[in-house]
């Protein structure tokens, strides 16, 4: 895990003293509300539809227990006593008073985190795959290069005030599990003919209300130019990206506009007048970050597990949460932990300062003491051995964290909606609870198999309705909630956006209209396929008919 | 302030956001603010909504308050018109903290 230096430690204390003393000036009106505003936002807090709300990164997903423990602590002491995990792998509170953040950022500092990029036109959060570091899949590790693009984005002062908000995320596997190509740039890490490893560079993607899927920028982009080049498309963006219209400000809108080709051909101009060497790391720079991720100490191990195979066969509910929510660890004998925040009963995302607490004990017993969160709004232990996931599974269950849903129908991305956004059209999350309490059963939702239903409370679209096998965008009109539906989207390494149906639901007939849709999927699907793979095969047409057949 | 000029039809409230703890405030009959819409004033007199007028911009000079606006209110109801108003008066329909009995320290 990456450790602060000094001048980590230095921004982040000096921006605690300076909110402090924001906070001062704008409770005894030496600063107006327009000035505050943008002041306060910098620092992740938002004034949501009944109060203020705090966003607190957690770069790249990664968090150790020492961390996860002081967020319980906050959660307990300034808020409500839970947070919510978002889509961009930040945790945020709903209920913080102004006049107590100023100490929730100096609580935040002591653990090194803070809200910075969780909000304004800047390079926000990055994010990457929270398997990071623990699957065999990955060509190496990539949290070396969001730590790299967090240091040289945080507070650039070329980039502070972009024409609109801009999001990277970074992965090293084929496989995507950080939607890259619904960012503003996403970052594969890959090797070329020769061996050598650099980054495919994808530009222009996004959801909100235009969705659209990114292009390759580079196909294959040498390692010691990844900060000029982004420099250099950053500059072509903060140039030309359009100022006049906060709709189409994105640089998804820009690419479009311009053509993949000709947007190339500007960054590629930019680049020509960089001096790269000004920008770039040096290589002992890059091997001083990575040297923070070289990993814990593994133990050698046997791949099979004698007791675990033992437990597999004597606990049924273990087997069932075992093949759901484990993934496979890169290391013989280990395992990588999905912990599930969707129990059928409560929001999707949000976690307990109990469960923290517990959480943060089983990282530090089990998991080396760290902690992922992903952007499907659940949490990870990254490096379990094999031998320990059935202490392990039992813990979770004594703070009802041992939901076996991972990647199943009640499985949900949600936005917190109109019960919490000042931006949202309708609800989201009693939508997400009634689809999964009417798929509650689990040898239902097994049966189903992989299935993603992903719930936006406005066209914003913070739930990632656009790229779910079924989309569900909540709007309202006179003052009558309706949801619309999306069929075919996909968040993984073949991205796609899903195709509107047609005219909205009430949250009953959707629901009832999703299990008409599922159980014709069931009727058609051959050889076990998912989902989106019949829906890709049948196209639109018959499930559509099955989800207006009422 | 242009957002608190009063522009709208029917009854109105004058509605905001406390400044120190960020909850949705209303304004009273006493022209005091309350977290309660049930103790809000709604009326249509021009007169009384000039004094809410000048209450809002004067508690937002104060630092009381922030985001003052009025907002249109059903005659029968005697609830918002906009669905998102309603809302702000009702309070999340689901809260994790509420559902767990969750409260703050301190």
């Amino acid at each position: 895990m990456y450790r602060y230096d000094e001048f980590d430690r230095e921004i982040v204390q000096s921006r605690v003293k300076q909110f402090r003393s924001q906070v001062e000036r704008r409770l005894d009106g030496r600063i107006t509300e327009t000035q505050f505003k943008p002041l306060r936002l910098m620092n992740g807090l938002y004034l949501q539809l009944h109060a203020y709300m705090l966003r607190v990164a957690v770069p790249y997903g990664s968090l150790r227990a020492k961390q996860m423990r002081q967020l319980a602590m906050i959660a307990d002491k300034y808020d409500r006593g839970y947070g919510h995990i978002t889509t961009r792998q930040n945790i945020q509170f709903n209920w913080p008073e102004l006049t107590d953040v100023p100490d929730i950022l100096n609580d935040l500092a002591e653990v090194e985190m803070h809200g910075f990029q969780t909000s304004g036109n800047c390079i926000r959060n990055v994010t990457s795959d929270p398997y990071a570091g623990a699957t065999a899949e990955e060509i190496e590790d990539p949290r070396p290069t969001a730590e790299l693009l967090r240091q040289w984005s945080t507070m650039h002062p070329e980039f502070a005030y972009l024409p609109r908000k801009f999001k990277i995320a970074v992965v090293a596997s084929k496989t995507d599990r950080a939607v890259i190509r619904a960012h503003d740039i996403g970052i594969e890490i890959t090797k070329n003919d020769k061996g050598d490893v650099g980054y495919h560079i994808i530009v222009g993607g996004g959801l909100g209300r235009t969705p659209i899927i990114g292009q390759t920028l580079r196909e294959f982009l040498p390692r010691e130019e990844l900060l000029p080049y982004l420099e250099a498309t950053l500059r072509v963006y903060n140039r030309y990206g359009r100022r006049d219209n906060k709709y189409k400000a994105r640089i998804k809108i820009l690419v479009t506009e311009t053509g993949i080709d000709a947007f190339k051909q500007m960054v590629d101009a930019e680049y020509e007048t960089l001096e790269p060497l000004d920008i770039a790391v040096s290589a002992e720079e890059v091997a001083r970050i990575t040297s923070y991720f070289s990993g814990p100490d593994f133990e050698e191990l046997p791949t099979h597990d004698d007791s675990y195979k033992a437990k597999l066969l004597s606990d049924k509910d273990f087997k069932n949460w075992a093949e759901n929510n484990l993934a496979e660890h890169k290391m013989p004998g280990y395992a990588i932990v999905n912990i599930s925040l969707k129990p059928i009963e409560l929001a999707p995302g949000d976690i307990t300062s109990d469960q923290m607490r517990a959480v943060a004990d089983l990282s530090d017993k089990y998991s080396f003491s760290e902690i992922r969160t992903t952007h499907q709004q659940n949490v990870l232990l990254p490096h379990v051995k094999k031998s320990d996931l059935y202490e392990v599974y039992q813990a979770l269950k004594d703070v009802k964290l041992h939901a076996d849903n991972i990647g199943l129908i009640s499985d949900i991305i949600c936005c917190p909606g109109m019960d919490f956004c000042a931006l949202a059209t309708a609800r989201s999350i009693p939508v997400s609870q009634a689809i999964a309490q009417r798929f509650a059963d689990p040898e239902r939702q097994r049966a189903i198999g992989e299935m993603q239903i992903k719930i936006s409370g406005c066209i914003n679209a913070c739930g990632h309705h656009h790229v779910g096998h079924i989309g569900i965008l909540g709007l309202e009109k006179a003052g009558v909630e309706f949801y619309q539906v999306k069929l075919g989207g996909d968040a993984s390494e073949n991205a796609a956006v899903g195709k509107v149906t047609g005219p909205g639901f009430s949250q009953e007939e959707l629901v009832d209209g999703i299990e008409r849709l599922v159980d014709y999927y069931l009727e058609v699907r051959k050889d076990g396929e998912r989902f989106i793979d019949s829906y890709n095969r049948l196209g639109m047409a018959p499930f559509k008919e099955a989800l207006y057949a009422a | 302030m242009s957002t608190l000029k009063h522009k709208g039809k029917g009854p109105q409230s004058l509605t905001g956001n406390e400044l120190r703890e960020g909850y949705s405030v209303w304004l009273t009959p006493e022209l005091e603010w309350s977290r309660d819409f049930g103790e809000a004033l709604k009326t249509e007199d021009e007169t009384l909504i000039a004094a809410m007028q000048a209450k809002g911009e004067e508690s937002e000079e104060a630092n009381f308050v922030v985001g003052v606006y009025f907002i249109d209110i059903e005659p029968d109801t005697g609830l918002p018109v906009r669905y998102r108003e309603k809302f702000r008066v009702k309070g999340p329909s689901y809260d994790t903290a509420d559902e767990l009995g969750l409260k703050r320290e301190k």
